[in-house]
């Protein structure tokens, strides 16, 4: 077992994560010269462009040191995002050690402190590397400074590297050998593999992505997930090098792959312990969270003929995200489409843009909302995520709504609009403390809902990107919600209903109004937007008739041009939407629903 | 729909100007004599060209020379090829023809002697009755010029004589405007066509438009003057019968005009002179062909013995529908329902009843019942200022 170092790379965004496995894997020789493409581990074109990780995956690297002997390199790489916090302690619990990138000429931030309290968490060895020296901006003996006072590691145990240019490799590899440590476990005990990701193949199911604690795995070994239940016979074993290199078995402390015969990654739950159906460990791996979706919003197409694209699209991504559930719902306004749920803001950008990417499709989706469980006068209780089926406020007791234990690191200098930033988002019991000098650490009782608000971007504003925040959930409180609806002359706009707090009702459903009068074209009718908490006017705004559009001259030359800019604007009006007898363009819906505040901004 | 009678239009495109307005978009050029005989020459010959393949036998009741500036052209040129087009058109003795005339051409002399070629309509490229804003408008001419060659065309016994006139120059006020249609209708034209200031791209306007340094009125304000402009001169007794165009009679509306409005047939020779021909009998179906916008294009076309066309379209249901509709909206008597159903098979008023009832309590349109009880769709004040907007509103389930 201890030719074997199971390890990740953590970093800050754009630190050069990717590039740096990138360089581990072609040194071990696991990727010919002319296989090669930059960022292997980043399979997804979304994850290459947005420089971060998003499906976490593993690759195994042979490595020949200079002690002579051969070692087997587990590189377990790990999603970059606070969403998928969930699948990162996954990636992590597999690792004994943890490579933490930090960039030299930009030094240790708020993310590398994050990345580096999460590796402590878990008991990793850590190795500071310092990337991109050949920049003519690099500051090495800068960078050594804060890896010693800000993160508190031994900055001469560092490695100095360029992945970009392969230097330092050897000596990092040599490193991963000499100072991570390697994996401990019983072989003969029963069998305990944590299952900390899966990919679906077209041909071959569900690939299970293992790390052996306990026991071993072999073709035929009847397993059973402890979470779950499920039995499945295993089919296959391996290694996960760039393609998956069949092994007799698996043994505790090694990382590979199953196949067992699971069609879908739809019924697995990343975390889930495999035992041996015969002979059961008695515990599982512990840390098990199941990952429960607490962002909603439908999705509509823009083009109601896209929607049957839209649902097969749908089938096709879930296969390959089990966290991403869907069904179906109905607009008014936006015709049929999905009502889903995500982990997290990120997830659900993610899964936006991947239907918009990979399967060509234009989409509207609505606000995103949190699900609020709603106790009923009769004292039933219902869980609603979606404002379309908000209970008549009269046959309401109480609503509840999901609070998060937030934790932002900021700079110092950044604490004060960081504290404001959590009192105007109604956060509760808001505490800081020091990391190290200069760096913050702020804690705060936040509701979910208003974090989905563009709060991630407001944070990464005022602190000018610096500032990092991650966030668990904690538990359902006690809110006073409201109902928001837009009404376009008259018209209820359901789309854009939207439950808020109703110390927030006022000002978002001005902006809405306020933003649907900037994108509605002007018609030949006066068109009021209004605000609404049921029968009450709480935002309006009205958008003027056209005076004079008419051209003054129309004589012969001019009749076919303007028949074509007739047709032309009669085309478009049939990709607009009818509400009260009045177009609203795509765009319009667009806009209102873009999280991101560009008038504040 | 139609025309009373029915009978074809000609037009003929004179593209010479002295001087290029920097607001102008129509096929216009500045040149010399020797060029303009040239012109004449190509001219006199696409007649016979054109005339080869028009094959409405009905006789042209109405004759425009437009440009450009027709009346730069000495008139012994003009009834050359008005000659040629009584020897390969079906032109009666006496049409009625139109010219158009710049002040500064305007003399008791030209007058006789467009009077003479059978001119009954002179339409005068005024513009305006300040000299600051003719200047603006790079005119030749000048105010008190532009008031005596009214007064000289009224004199020489024109049946008509038409004043154009811009108005929404930047900075153009109410007042100032007020004063300008004061002056005109003190001249007692029979005709006004009074048209909106409108920046066209490829023109000088459009140029300084591009970089910031000139715009067409805000819209409150084109809205304010097209309704001064519009209701002084129907009080004044000349009423619009389009959204530009008014007259102190229904005698002096323009009858070739009229025909572009209501899919009546035209033959266009010249430059970017567009033509019509519609079906002979039974379907509504029509076909638009343009010539080569720009004059050297055109006259080597000629002289190659082709016809100088540059493009053309066919015209199904749907589009005849549409452009009626668009063209309809934009005159005060509006659209004529039943008229409407017979020539285009659609009851317009059976597929859009909730918008015009609609657009009938914006205060936009009414549904008014003529003489015979014939219900028409026409638009008001407020109507005729959005006519453009309003067309697009409109339903036409016709197939295409």
């Amino acid at each position: 077992m201890d030719h074997i170092r199971n390890f990740c790379i953590i970093a800050h965004i754009d630190h050069g994560k990717s590039t740096l496995a990138d360089r581990l894997i072609q040194r071990c020789g696991a990727v010919e010269a002319r296989e090669f493409r930059d960022q292997i581990l980043d399979s997804m074109d979304l994850e290459r462009e947005r420089g971060i990780t998003i499906k976490a995956n593993t690759v195994s690297l042979p490595y020949t040191a200079k002690d002579g002997r051969t070692y087997e390199l587990n590189l377990i790489d790990t999603p970059g995002h606070v969403d998928f916090s969930h699948e990162v302690r996954r990636s992590l619990m597999s690792c004994e050690g943890a490579l933490l990138v930090v960039d030299a000429s930009q030094g240790v931030e708020a993310q590398t402190v994050a990345n580096l309290y999460l590796a402590m968490e878990f008991g990793l060895e850590v190795v500071p590397v310092i990337n991109k020296i050949d920049l003519p901006s690099a500051d090495v003996d800068r960078v050594m400074e804060e890896i010693d006072r800000d993160l508190g590691l031994d900055p001469f145990a560092s490695i100095q590297v360029s992945a970009k240019l392969g230097t330092g490799i050897d000596e990092l590899l040599e490193a991963i050998v000499q100072h991570l440590p390697p994996p401990k476990g019983d072989p003969k005990a029963p069998l305990r593999a944590l299952l900390f990701d899966a990919q679906y193949d077209a041909y071959r199911g569900a690939v299970l992505q293992v790390r052996l604690f306990d026991g071993a795995l072999r073709e035929g070994t009847r397993v059973r997930f402890m979470h779950s239940g499920q039995e499945h016979k295993v089919e296959e074993v391996g290694y996960q090098r760039l393609k998956h290199v069949p092994a007799p078995e698996l043994v505790a402390g090694e990382v590979g792959y199953v196949l067992a015969g699971v069609k879908g990654l739809s019924g697995l739950a990343i975390g889930d312990t495999l035992t041996e159906a015969e002979r059961p460990a008695a515990e599982p791996v512990p840390g098990y969270r199941e990952a429960k979706p607490v962002v909603f919003s439908s999705i509509y197409p823009m083009a109601t003929d896209d929607y049957e694209d839209l649902t097969k699209a749908l089938e096709k991504l879930k296969l390959n995200d089990a966290s991403l559930i869907y069904e179906k719902d109905s607009s008014a306004a936006l015709g049929f489409g999905f009502r889903c749920g995500f982990l997290g803001l990120l997830h659900l950008d993610v899964v936006q843009e991947r239907l918009e990417r990979e399967y060509d499709l234009s989409l509207i989706l609505s606000a995103p909302s949190v699900r609020y469980r709603i106790v009923m006068n009769d004292d039933s209780e219902v869980w609603i995520d979606n404002p379309t089926f908000y209970p008549d406020p009269a046959q309401i007791k109480e609503a509840y709504e999901p609070y998060i234990k937030a934790t932002i690191m900021t700079p110092e200098r950044y604490l004060g609009t960081v504290m404001e930033l959590c009192r105007e988002r109604r956060g509760v019991e808001t505490t800081f403390s020091y990391l190290s000098a200069g760096r913050m650490d702020v804690v705060s009782q936040l509701p979910l809902a208003e974090v989905l608000f563009d709060f991630y971007d407001r944070l990464k504003s005022i602190t000018q990107g610096y500032g990092s925040f991650d966030y668990e959930l904690l538990d359902y409180r006690l809110g006073d919600m409201v109902k928001v609806d837009i009404l376009v002359n008259g018209e209820k706009v359901d789309a854009l209903s939207q439950l808020v707090h109703r110390e927030f009702s006022r000002p978002r459903a001005l902006r809405y109004c306020e933003r649907l009068a900037k994108t509605i074209p002007r018609q030949q009718f006066k068109i009021a937007i209004q605000g609404a908490i049921g029968g009450q006017i709480i935002a309006r705004t009205t958008i003027n008739p056209f005076r004079k559009d008419v051209t003054a001259k129309c004589y012969g030359g001019d009749i076919s041009r303007k028949r074509k800019l007739l047709e032309k604007q009669k085309e478009g009006k049939k990709k607009m939407k009818m509400v009260g007898a009045v177009e609203i363009p795509q765009e319009a819906f667009v806009s209102v629903l873009r999280t991101e505040d560009e008038d504040e901004g | 729909m139609r025309a009373d009678d029915g009978q074809p239009g000609l037009y003929l495109h004179i593209p010479f100007c002295s001087a290029v307005c920097p607001y102008c978009d129509f096929s216009v050029l500045r040149a010399g004599v020797p060029a303009r005989k040239r012109f004449v020459e190509h001219l006199v010959a696409e007649v016979p060209l054109a005339a080869r393949e028009w094959s409405d036998p009905r006789p042209f009741d109405t004759v425009y020379f437009g440009g450009g500036t027709p009346s730069l052209l000495p008139a012994g040129d003009l009834a050359r090829v008005l000659g040629a087009c009584r020897e390969h058109l079906a032109l009666p003795a006496a049409p009625w023809i139109f010219l158009e005339a710049n002040p500064e051409d305007v003399t008791p002399d030209t007058c006789a002697a467009w009077r003479d070629l059978g001119v009954r309509t002179l339409s005068l490229g005024v513009q305006s009755f300040s000299d600051d804003a003719l200047r603006f408008l790079g005119r030749r001419h000048d105010a008190k010029q532009a008031r005596t060659a009214v007064e000289t065309a009224q004199a020489a016994g024109f049946d008509t004589v038409s004043v154009d006139l811009i108005f929404g120059l930047p900075g153009h006020t109410e007042e100032a405007w007020r004063r300008e249609l004061a002056t005109a209708v003190a001249l007692s034209p029979g005709h006004l066509s009074c048209y909106q200031l409108t920046i066209h791209p490829r023109t000088r306007f459009g140029v300084s438009a591009a970089r910031g340094r000139l715009s067409e009125l805000p819209e409150d304000e084109q809205a304010t003057l097209f309704d001064l402009t519009h209701r002084f001169l129907a009080d004044a007794g000349w009423p619009a019968y389009e959204v530009s165009n008014f007259a102190r009679s229904r005698d002096h509306e323009s009858r070739h005009n009229r025909k572009y409005w209501d899919h009546t047939p035209y033959l266009g020779l010249g430059p970017s002179a567009h033509s019509l021909a519609t079906a002979q009998a039974g379907a509504p179906a029509a076909r638009r062909w343009w010539n080569e916008l720009r004059t050297p294009r055109w006259e080597s076309r000629v002289a190659a013995g082709e016809r100088p066309i540059e493009g053309e379209e066919s015209l199904g249901p749907l589009a005849l529908a549409t452009e009626a509709l668009m063209l309809g909206l934009r005159t005060t008597a509006g659209i004529d329902l039943d008229g409407f159903a017979a020539r285009y098979g659609l009851d317009l008023l059976a597929a859009n009843g909730a918008l015009v009832a609609r657009l009938a309590a914006e205060g936009h349109l009414v549904v008014s019942h003529g003489p015979g009880g014939h219900p028409r769709l026409v638009p008001t004040l407020s109507g005729l200022a959005v006519a453009d907007g309003l067309a697009a509103l409109f339903d036409l389930p016709l197939p295409p």
